[in-house]
Parts: C-alpha cells; sequence; structure tokens
C-alpha cells in the first residue's frame, strides 16, 4: 500500500464524504422517529388484516419493532444510495475511470506495482465506506437515545452490526474494484457492477414480498446483513463467511488479472 | 549520477508484441547507448508507443526479452520506473489539482527529490502564478510542459519521451531542444519517440525507424543524412557545362543556363569538380531525414502522416 496515494484518494473524496456523512446520519435519526410515530399504527394495520404483513416489511426489516426499523434503515435504497457512491461508484472509477481519462498513465509510470495501487484505492474505499456506515449508525443511536428507547436497544451489538454491513458492502466494493481492474472504459465496468448489485437487491426484495419465493433470499448479499437479528442477540456466522468469501473471490480475481493485463494506449 | 550504468541504457533482443492477429512489435533487437538521445521514429500506429509501454511494463512481451538499465523489463518494471522519467504522448492530468499540486503529487509518489523542477520550470516558463492555477485552466502546451517536468523532475538516468514537444510553441519547442542538449552534456540517456522529423534530425544522436513493427532502419543521424541524396541547383554564364562524369551526381536535367541534379556522397570533390570561373550560382540543399524517412515508407499510406 501507498500512504501517500491512499491520502490523495481520501482527498479527493473528502467533500462527498462530509456530504453522505451527513445524509447518512440524518437518514439514520429518522428510522426511530418512525418506528415510534407509525410503528403501531403499522402493526394495528397488519393485525387488522387490511395489508399483508409482507407489504410492511422490506427486506429483512419492518416498522413493528425497533431492531427491525433500524435493519429497513440500513437496507433501504436510500441507504444504498449513500454507501453505494463509494461502494459502486468510487470503486468503478477507481482505475477504469482513471483509465478513461488518461490519468492511470501518469500514476503507472510512478514506481508503484499495480498490486500496490489496487490494495491502495480497496483502502482507501474500505475507510470511505466504513465512515458512511458509521455516521448511519451514529445517526440511528442517536435517533433512538432522542426517542427515549435506549432500553430496547443492545449498544453492545453494534460493532458487530458494523462488521456485518462493513463486509456486505464490501464485498460489492471488490465486485466493483475487479470490473474497474478488467474493462478499460468506465460504462462496462459502471453497468456490471450495478447489474451485480440490483439482482442482490432483487432476490432480496422479491423473498420478502413474496413468501412463496423466499429461498430466493438466500442467494443474495443483502440478506445476509443482519442487523435486526444481531440486535437482538442472534449472530449468524454463516453470514459473516459468506460475505467474507463475496469479498475474497473478487480480490483475488483483481489480484491476479490486473498485474496480467495489457494496458494499451488509451484511445 | 549514482547509478551505475550498463553498456547499454536499453537493450531489445527479438522483442515481440501481437494484439491478438495485430503485429504491433516484430523481432525488434536494437540498443540505447548510455548519454544519447535516440530518437524512435515512425508515424502513428507504427509500434512506438507500444514498443515504450513494453519497456516500462504496461504491455507485456508475446516473445523476446529486453532490459532497461540492466534491470528485466517483466521482473523489474516498478525498479525501471523508479530510475525513469516517462511523459505519455498526450499526457492526461489530474484536473482538480494546481500544476504545484500535480508536480508534488507525482513527485512523492516517485519517491525521488524533484531537484530539478525549479530549473525546468524557469526554461519552459512556467513561474510559481501559473504552477498555482488548476491544470483544468491550463492550455494544452501548458499541460505538456507540465509533462516535460514531471517526466524530469526527479533527474532521472533515463527519460522515456512519448511525442514531448506536442503542443509546443514554437519558443517552447527550441527551449526543450536545448534542455535536451543540456541532458545529454550531463551524462543522462533520452529515449524519444517522434513524428517530428525536423525535431529528430536537431536532436537526436540515433534514431531507430519503424515500419508496422518492424524495424527498418537504425542509424547515426549524422550517417542516415551522409548517404542520403542531396539536391543541388547550378545556374552558369552561358549554357550549362556537361557534367555526367562527376562520381556520386544523378538526375542531371539541364534548362538553359540552369541545371538540377542531385549528389550523393562527398560534397567537396563535387564543388572541386564544377569549379569554373563561369559557375553564377550553387544551391546544395541540406539532406533531410525526411527523404530518408519517407523512403522506408515508400508505398506505405502511413507515410502521409508524418510531418516534416
Amino acid at each position: 500500500m501507498n500512504l501517500r496515494l491512499l491520502v490523495q484518494t481520501l482527498r479527493w473524496n473528502r467533500v462527498r464524504l462530509l456530504i453522505l456523512m451527513a445524509a447518512s446520519f440524518g437518514w439514520g435519526m429518522l428510522m426511530p422517529v418512525i418506528y415510534v410515530a407509525f410503528g403501531d399504527a403499522f402493526k394495528g394495520l397488519v393485525d387488522s388484516g387490511v395489508i399483508p404483513a409482507e407489504l410492511m416489511s422490506f427486506g429483512s426489516g419492518n416498522f413493528f419493532t425497533l431492531s427491525g426499523a433500524l435493519t429497513l434503515g440500513l437496507q433501504h435504497p436510500m441507504t444504498i444510495a449513500f454507501v453505494g457512491v463509494f461502494a459502486v461508484g468510487s470503486t468503478v472509477a477507481a482505475i477504469a475511470g482513471e483509465r478513461e481519462r488518461g490519468t492511470l498513465e501518469v500514476l503507472l509510470a510512478r514506481p508503484l506495482s499495480r498490486r500496490t495501487i489496487y490494495l491502495t484505492v480497496a483502502t482507501a474505499v474500505t475507510i470511505l465506506i466504513s465512515l458512511v456506515i458509521l455516521a448511519l449508525l451514529a445517526g440511528q443511536v442517536a435517533g433512538v437515545a432522542i426517542q427515549g428507547l435506549s432500553d430496547e436497544l443492545d449498544l453492545v451489538q453494534l460493532p458487530l452490526v458494523f462488521v456485518n454491513g462493513l463486509l456486505m458492502w464490501g464485498a460489492f466494493a471488490a465486485f466493483g474494484l475487479a470490473a474497474s481492474v478488467t474493462f478499460d472504459r468506465h460504462a462496462p465496468a459502471l453497468g456490471v457492477t450495478m447489474a451485480y448489485l440490483l439482482v442482490n437487491y432483487f432476490l432480496e426484495i422479491l423473498g420478502s414480498l413474496w413468501r412463496d419465493v423466499d429461498w430466493t433470499q438466500q442467494y443474495s448479499l443483502f440478506h445476509h446483513f443482519q442487523p435486526g437479528s444481531i440486535l437482538t442477540g442472534k449472530v449468524d456466522l454463516f453470514d459473516f463467511g459468506l460475505l467474507a468469501v463475496a469479498i475474497g473471490a473478487p480480490v483475488a480475481f483483481a489480484l491476479i488479472v490486473f498485474p496480467r493485463r495489457d494496458l494499451a494506449a488509451p484511445s | 549520477m549514482e547509478d551505475q550504468q550498463p553498456a547499454a541504457v536499453i537493450h531489445t533482443t527479438g522483442l515481440t508484441k501481437h494484439y491478438g492477429k495485430v503485429q504491433a512489435l516484430v523481432d525488434l533487437t536494437l540498443d540505447v547507448r548510455p548519454g544519447e538521445i535516440f530518437g524512435f521514429l515512425g508515424p502513428n500506429g507504427s509500434g512506438k508507443s507500444t514498443m515504450i509501454r513494453t519497456l516500462l511494463g504496461f504491455l507485456h512481451p508475446t516473445s523476446g526479452s529486453a532490459s532497461v538499465l540492466g534491470l528485466d523489463i517483466v521482473d523489474d518494471s516498478v525498479e525501471i520506473r523508479r530510475r525513469t522519467g516517462y511523459l505519455p504522448g498526450g499526457i492526461a492530468l489530474y484536473d482538480s489539482l494546481s500544476g504545484a499540486d500535480a508536480l508534488d503529487y507525482l513527485n512523492d509518489l516517485q519517491g525521488t527529490p524533484a531537484v530539478r523542477r525549479e530549473e525546468l520550470c524557469e526554461r519552459l516558463q512556467m513561474p510559481a502564478s501559473v504552477l498555482r492555477r488548476k491544470v483544468r485552466d491550463y492550455s494544452r502546451g501548458m499541460r505538456q510542459k507540465i509533462g516535460v517536468i514531471q517526466a524530469l523532475q526527479h533527474d532521472p538516468v533515463l527519460a522515456i519521451l512519448d511525442e514531448p514537444t506536442e503542443g509546443l510553441d514554437p519558443l517552447m519547442q527550441q527551449a526543450f531542444y536545448s534542455l535536451m542538449d543540456d541532458l545529454r552534456d550531463q551524462g543522462r540517456t533520452t529515449f524519444l519517440s517522434s513524428h517530428v522529423l525536423p525535431e529528430v534530425e536537431r536532436i537526436c544522436d540515433r534514431v531507430a525507424i519503424i515500419r508496422s513493427g518492424h524495424l527498418m532502419a537504425l542509424q547515426n543521424v549524422d550517417d542516415l543524412l551522409a548517404r542520403r541524396k542531396r539536391r543541388v541547383s547550378l545556374r552558369w554564364r552561358g549554357a550549362a557545362p556537361e557534367l555526367s562524369g562527376i562520381p556520386g551526381l544523378a538526375d542531371v536535367k539541364t534548362d538553359g543556363d540552369r541545371m538540377t541534379a542531385t549528389l550523393l556522397g562527398d560534397v567537396s570533390g563535387f564543388v572541386r569538380a564544377i569549379a569554373s570561373p563561369s559557375l553564377v550560382d550553387l544551391t546544395i540543399e541540406p539532406a533531410r531525414l525526411e527523404e530518408a524517412f519517407l523512403e522506408y515508407y515508400a508505398g506505405d499510406d502511413a507515410s502521409e502522416e508524418v510531418r516534416g
């Protein structure tokens, strides 16, 4: 890893990071508010049979319990948009984007191995994703405290929620970086990575809304991010292991492919 | 210079690079000697950039081998890049950085003190006020100057420059040529790719001419020029005399008192042979690299891309 490259990469993302951290914090605070304001009403609607329970769920989250509300906040498209800026946008742009712009030339002219460049960028993205997730969790903790719900939340479990979230987003980031080192252009790398993320999301949502095909959720990385279960003391190490494999495979691919690739002059 | 230089700064043996069925470099064998400015000539698409990118480890050779500063281009490419300075063709820089920040950043990554930056900025007329501006506000020529500075600021033993004067105005081109002369005087080696022939003629000691990936010629510039035909024009008082017996003279055309011909070889012998009170005017055009170059490219459409 190269410290100067790492610092510069973080510096280039600092404004984006601050905005996303602020937005994530605010979004995190909102979930306990919605739970307190509408949780009982939603539960009443479901209990009355007016609305099927499936429609009140979203992925693995819901508004009936605090842990469900926090889970929903962590899996909501808004969160995907916030974290995806780095997990998808920055990873895809890191190599393929620089290559398309031509700036990878001057970087590769330095005495840096391609593996060093890859690992440095991966480290930078990990830091950026971590900070956004931490801001989101901090917002949730603040929202819980403001709503006076601290008794319902086991803060000791939050580090595990963070690790679980980081592993899931790390898996998408690793895929994005693998795409980035594979393609010469930004657009196909972005397309492939977005498709990967959307398919995973679709499988998770499909299974949560349509119980007959809830097996599809097992094939989604989102389903292996289970903050609700962790917050209630149920930790499934299989989820952590599977996400680690989902990170390891694209990382290994990138570390093998990138140094062996021919990088012809950008056209 | 701290580094011990090997006999050949760049040495390739049968270097070959294919992209699928396209042969970008074919069995290229050459040496670049320490302290020389070596011109690598060819039109666009002839394999110049492929050669440079292969030397720097951006591309992997299909077959053959090469070393730079005695280091293998496949196994030691990081170390090679530590000791060289590289100017990519049509350089792209980080637009959000100022010129000074871009140079700082690239030099930090290089990991070697920027001992020449001040001198280079002065010679290429990049004062601090200009370096404070964002790269996005730079003209093409200013970007090129930053490119040259970033390649040379750490005083590399070997500079690899791809089309170095592209976008530079004539004044800056002259400043660049002078810089190259000084680097040579200081024992630095430059490998320079170009299709601007007067530039190569002006600054290079030796040239390699490449055509469709094949090495067509590898010679001293002076030797190459000495073997070129020169165009001579003569004007006589009265009718032009018969000159057909002079060694090296050919294509003689006479039109009244005027005569044109081509001359190959010794000029002094020719001048002695034509010395006569009736000779009014004599013009011997200098041999041009362009002619040699075009000869190698005769019948090749690529020659149309060569600028004189």
